[in-house]
């Protein structure tokens, strides 16, 4: 018995049968339509939105939690607990022992690479995705 | 026909293997001056990058400590800077100090004079009158006669005499605060130390200010700009080898009174701090050995833009060799150096701004 033959089918088929239902322009259109697709994958990802949160507590991963299930987490910083929300794929600091309150100020996150950081308490969220849109940020 | 199917396969493969090639990326983070610090170390072990990184954050603890600008002891180590601080204000004679805070010293003069003295560590007291010489700023009640003053007295770097690795100021009212020119200074310390260490790729940021040592896998290292009144970036840049880039704003360290922003960027020749900004960011390429590094730079440059406005941030940019800059005024209008512009990759691509010419 011969062996299917990918090749040598694809070279049967070829001549009259593809080029009589394709015409180039079809081709083209198609490949037009391949690399879009690469395109938009590659620009609406780095802007997707986050999956998982990151929470730090001073030099450590304090928890990593999945952004889909609401939870309340109080995170033992020097000052005091903060409370952190996630709910409805966002986080947010909701509230904190600090006197300036610009982390509770942030509001809610959802876009992966977007951070918040409570200086006074040493706790920060950074929210993940599947790609991270940059390394690091400048601010 | 077949071979477009063949080579359109070949790009598919290549995107489903460059996903399994990633070079191992160390990840540390730490609070060291008062803020945020991180380090990222790309295609080391990771026992080995865990060693570095923690060299390096030793290293800005000692920094930090040394150059303390209010706290006299800070882990037991009385800081250097703070005993300088009290030798100037009583007018004492020269007291030694160690060879790199005098270099320190005299790089920080030359910088002060090209900013015109916008950039003014010895401004320390005014600082400290406005409340940023804390851990946490709240509103303070503005001491109008007390700030005009300090104004008066004029405290300037050129004050500081420095001699035979000895200092002394000529003027009692000067106290320096390195708040914007240590973690610039760290940086290139750091780049430093992990290039003497053979380490090829490396990001730190320290407090938003961030420097780049070789690039991330095959591409460079990107950096996000945070947007001066949103929890986002507003915009991603590549940084290139031995780049750095460093923004000032006013939505770190501020406190409000009477629904207006104070901020700790203080103008010296008022005494107040500078209100036509939200933030400044420069782009700073590698420099040549023999003068201020990028990381110094980025630190630095970015305050007389702040304090002087737009309208002076070409000129000012320029004294310090920096093409590349961005402006968001009080009013939020962007302002972008034409070669900020071809660098800049926008997160919202609706995005207003004016390119200079």
């Amino acid at each position: 018995m011969r062996m299917f033959n990918l090749q040598r089918f694809l070279k049967r088929l070829q001549p009259k049968r593809i080029s009589a239902y394709f015409l180039p322009g079809d081709m083209m259109v198609l490949a037009l339509g391949v690399l879009g697709v690469f395109y938009l994958f590659q620009l609406l990802w780095s802007t997707e939105h986050a999956t998982k949160v990151q929470i730090r507590l001073a030099d450590k991963i304090y928890a990593t939690y999945s952004l889909k299930l609401q939870r309340e987490v109080h995170v033992p910083g020097k000052l005091g607990d903060t409370v952190i929300n996630i709910a409805n794929g966002k986080a947010r600091f909701a509230k904190s022992p600090c006197q300036g309150q610009y982390c509770v100020h942030q509001a809610w996150l959802s876009l992966a690479g977007q951070a918040a950081i409570c200086l006074p308490n040493q706790v920060s969220l950074e929210l993940l995705g599947e790609n991270k849109p940059y390394d690091s940020l400048n601010y | 026909m077949f071979k477009f199917f063949k080579s359109l396969a070949l790009v598919a493969l290549c995107f489903a293997l460059s996903a399994c090639f990633k070079e191992p990326l160390y990840h540390s983070q730490s609070y060291v001056f008062g803020t945020l610090v991180d380090i990222s170390i790309a295609g080391e072990s990771d026992e080995r990058a865990a060693m570095l990184a923690n060299h390096v954050f030793q290293n800005f603890q000692n920094l930090h400590n040394r150059l303390h600008a209010w706290k006299a002891t800070v882990a037991n180590q009385p800081s250097e800077l703070g005993e300088l601080n009290a030798a100037f204000s009583k007018g004492e004679a020269p007291l030694k100090i160690s060879p790199d805070l005098a270099q320190m010293l005299l790089e920080i003069r030359t910088l002060s004079e090209k900013s015109e003295g916008l950039f003014n560590p010895g401004i320390g007291q005014l600082i400290g009158l406005w409340g940023f010489q804390r851990d946490e700023f709240t509103a303070v009640t503005i001491d109008a006669q007390k700030i005009k003053a300090l104004v008066k007295a004029n405290p300037r770097m050129a004050d500081i005499v420095v001699n035979n690795q000895s200092a002394y100021s000529n003027n009692a009212a000067l106290k320096l605060d390195l708040g914007g020119y240590a973690k610039g200074y760290a940086l290139d310390v750091a780049v430093a130390y992990l290039r003497q260490q053979g380490v090829k790729n490396a990001l730190i940021n320290i407090g938003g200010n961030v420097i780049a040592l070789g690039q991330h896998g095959n591409k460079p290292w990107r950096v996000g700009i945070q947007h001066p009144r949103q929890p986002t970036a507003i915009a991603t840049l590549d940084l290139a080898d031995g780049w750095a880039i460093g923004t000032s704003g006013d939505y770190q360290r501020y406190f409000m009174l009477n629904g207006q922003r104070y901020c700790h960027i203080i103008d010296p020749r008022t005494g107040y701090p500078a209100q036509h900004m939200q933030s400044v960011t420069v782009l700073v390429p590698p420099q040549a050995a023999n003068q201020s590094q990028a990381g110094v730079l980025s630190d630095v440059v970015t305050k007389p833009i702040f304090i002087a406005g737009a309208t002076q941030s070409s000129r000012l940019a320029q004294a310090f060799g920096i093409q590349d800059f961005m402006l968001i005024d009080a009013r939020a209008h962007i302002t972008v150096s034409k070669q900020m512009a071809q660098k800049l990759h926008w997160v919202n691509a609706d995005v207003q701004f004016t390119t200079l010419p």
